[in-house]
């Protein structure tokens, strides 16, 4: 039999717990580190989904390597796909794996306000010179938990070439304007999609611009509207244009800017961000000046277009790094030749006073548009006061998407997604 | 034995130690702790968590469970099905020792050794409807008339991503398959080929009773792991249009991580544990009776 004496025993033992206690001292800090007191902090994280796109990534890295290099400190950035970003961010903050400066989505400011964990920032903002508009962006509970990026709106862009390819003569102003013109569009085959709207589950929030254009409040005080008639209506319309192929199955934000980009859709819905995409994606070079913000058709001439109000800001989380990274956050969205620059490069409008006023951003007359024809109108989605926002929006794409496949009706679905919203206002 | 020696049994236990201290670190803990979490209401997002007995389980039952259990069902048999009689007849022609079959079998193995990730991207964009290459080919060919929406409609959805598993796990089958085929004595086949039996009875006759017991262990752990399947499904459809392919896996995922409520998650996980322990007690039956 064999056999080894209990010394030896014993010192394999005590090999095999040293490894583990090794193994568990590598693992991750329960506290996170929650060290305080870090001014002279000379390392701190910055994660941002910009950093994951082609069209930002240069830009928001310049920023990073500039800072960095200026104020001789460790930026260690950290970056996720916008459409898995926010369940990303959540999972880290929880588990105490994520500090420093973080961008966020002005939609997730609530979810990530209830994990307790975001720095108050108000120091910082009341040094920014940011307008009051942008500041209001990154407030929660009367807290200012992100110093604003950019903020801007979410409207419809069109392709004028396409339009007068198709006799489309002139924006169409209202539904029954923008139907027909959709419907010239469709007669130029060739591939081309009318209107790449949201179809796929995780971009179709973009149908409540539009349950507001047919009436719909979405919320009234704490009341859900989703449900009532006008916004049973806007979906019996969208599904009209989904069966008459006026818009196309399977489409998110990312296949609607690579469709737009190709010059295979009239219009989609996008961020003032969208020229900077469409300029890096598209063959055709000169389609950044065929493209046009236009205000959301209204149901009837003399209604307000809707669109969203939409915005990133920079949050800072608590512990360590946090003052160090407060300072990064304020250069990154008020230093006015950072922001200015940042804006000739991506077209994201800055926050600030003085960043608008700069002849880079002032001087831009596609901004100027936009804003005049879409931001000036827009209004914040009432559920982002919501922690759950996310799940709401989700719980009420799903039920619009089923009405899109076919498998329900707009009235039932739409009846089930205001349960699920209802369940959801926590 | 000496006093002050170990036994192989101590010893073999001393050896166990490490690994059972991080299986309970690891697998032990998050387990018990996500069966606990299932009786109370937790948010991922928010502090605290209030007892709610069985009504998490309740609410998941009563909700969208059976539709989840029939899709995760069709996926797991169409999943497990078709790349099986796809390696089986791989196997076979490859066993035959037609000229080639080496380079072939080396071809065979490529979209095994690709990441599931990647492999459900390269499919995402085959699928695409408003730009992908199945529609560009059908539409050349004449066979399609306007693009179809594979992966945004419901009738089509789950072939798609059936399609997609069964081209990235037909290798492995193949493979297991091949080995056992050919462990089979050639003899057998010639016994038979002296007694007049053509390829098809000798197919039936010789080679399906040699390879019953390897091919029941390669259907039942495809059928486990498909049990289990996330990453195709959630690239490619993310469980919709409209729940049409949300598999348990895809539904805790969402549940927990979307929607950040961990109860439900954790209440909906514990019932798909509970079906896949099923499933593990016959393989473990199975390989109970092979042994023996």
């Amino acid at each position: 039999m064999t056999t080894m004496n209990r010394r030896d025993a014993l010192r394999l033992l005590g090999l095999s717990t040293f490894g583990v206690a090794a193994l568990a001292a590598c693992a991750p800090d329960a506290t996170g580190g929650a060290a305080t007191g870090d001014a002279a902090a000379k390392t701190f994280g910055f994660t941002s989904w910009s950093l994951n796109e082609a069209a930002q990534k240069a830009a928001v890295q310049a920023i990073v390597d500039a800072y960095a290099a200026t104020n001789k400190v460790k930026i260690a950035t950290a970056s996720f796909p916008y459409n898995e970003y926010l369940n990303q961010v959540v999972l880290k903050l929880r588990g105490n794996q994520l500090t420093g400066a973080v961008q966020v989505d002005v939609a997730w400011l609530g979810a990530l306000a209830a994990m307790g964990k975001l720095r108050d920032l108000g120091a910082q903002a009341s040094a920014g010179g940011y307008t009051d508009v942008a500041l209001s962006s990154g407030k929660f509970d009367g807290r200012q938990l992100g110093l604003p990026w950019t903020t801007g709106s979410i409207g419809l862009i069109a392709n004028t070439e396409l339009l007068t390819k198709a006799g489309v003569d002139g924006m169409p102003t209202t539904i029954d304007e923008f139907e027909a013109a959709l419907g010239k569009v469709a007669k130029l085959g060739g591939g081309v999609v009318p209107y790449a709207a949201a179809t796929k589950a995780a971009q179709l929030k973009d149908i409540f611009p539009w349950m507001q254009t047919f009436g719909s409040p979405l919320l009234s005080g704490d009341q859900v509207t989703i449900g009532d008639e006008p916004s049973v209506a806007a979906v019996e319309w969208y599904k009209k244009l989904y069966d008459a192929k006026l818009i196309a199955p399977d489409v998110d934000r990312f296949d609607a800017r690579a469709l737009f980009s190709q010059g295979k859709a009239a219009f989609y819905d996008d961020a003032i961000i969208a020229r900077g995409v469409v300029a890096s994606q598209s063959p055709d070079k000169a389609l950044v000046q065929k493209m046009a913000p236009l205000s959301r058709p209204v149901l009837k001439a003399g209604d307000t277009p809707q669109a969203l109000l939409w915005g990133h800001v920079i949050a800072v989380v608590e512990g360590e790094g946090a003052d160090a990274a407060a300072e990064f956050a304020r250069f990154a969205t008020s230093d006015t030749a950072t922001v200015a620059d940042f804006f000739q490069k991506v077209q994201l409008p800055p926050t600030t006073t003085a960043g608008l006023a700069d002849p880079k951003v002032a001087g831009d007359s596609f901004t100027t548009e936009w804003t005049e024809k879409i931001t000036k109108t827009a209004t914040a989605n009432p559920f982002w006061r919501y922690a759950a926002d996310a799940q709401i929006e989700s719980a009420v794409a799903e039920q619009v998407q089923a009405v899109l496949v076919g498998n329900s009706s707009a009235k039932d679905a739409l009846a089930k997604a205001a349960e699920a919203v209802e369940g959801l206002q926590k | 034995m000496r006093a002050g020696r170990l036994t192989n049994g101590q010893f073999a236990w001393l050896l166990m130690l490490p690994a059972l201290a991080l299986f309970l670190a690891i697998i032990a803990y998050p387990l018990i702790s996500s069966v606990v979490t299932g009786f109370f209401e937790q948010s991922l997002v928010r502090p605290g968590r209030a007892f709610t007995g069985l009504a998490n389980f309740a609410d998941v039952l009563g909700g969208d469970f059976w539709p989840v259990l029939r899709n995760t069902l069709v996926f797991t048999a169409g999943a497990t099905i078709v790349p099986f009689l796809i390696g089986y007849a791989l196997a076979l022609a490859l066993n035959a020792g037609i000229r080639g079959s080496g380079l072939m079998r080396g071809l065979f193995l490529f979209p095994w050794v690709i990441p599931g990730v990647v492999v459900s991207f390269l499919w995402l964009w085959i699928f695409n409807a408003n730009y992908g290459v199945l529609n560009g080919i059908l539409l050349r060919l004449g066979i399609l008339d306007a693009p179809v929406s594979w992966l945004g409609e419901p009738a089509t959805a789950m072939i798609a991503v059936i399609v997609t598993k069964s081209w990235a796990s037909f290798p492995w089958i193949m493979v297991m398959l091949l080995a056992g085929l050919q462990t089979m004595p050639k003899e057998l086949h010639e016994a038979a080929s002296v007694d007049g039996a053509g390829a098809i009875r000798r197919f039936i006759s010789v080679t399906l009773p040699h390879m019953k017991g390897i091919a029941s262990i390669v259907v039942l752990l495809e059928f486990i792991w498909n049990f289990q399947h996330f990453d195709t499904i959630y690239v490619l459809t993310g469980g919709g249009p409209a729940g049409a392919t949300e598999t348990f896996a895809v539904a805790v995922y969402d549940t927990a991580f979307k929607g950040f409520d961990l109860g439900h998650a954790t209440a909906l996980g514990g019932l798909w544990m509970l079906l896949l322990l099923v499933l593990v007690a016959f393989y473990l039956r199975h390989e109970t009776k092979e042994r023996s």
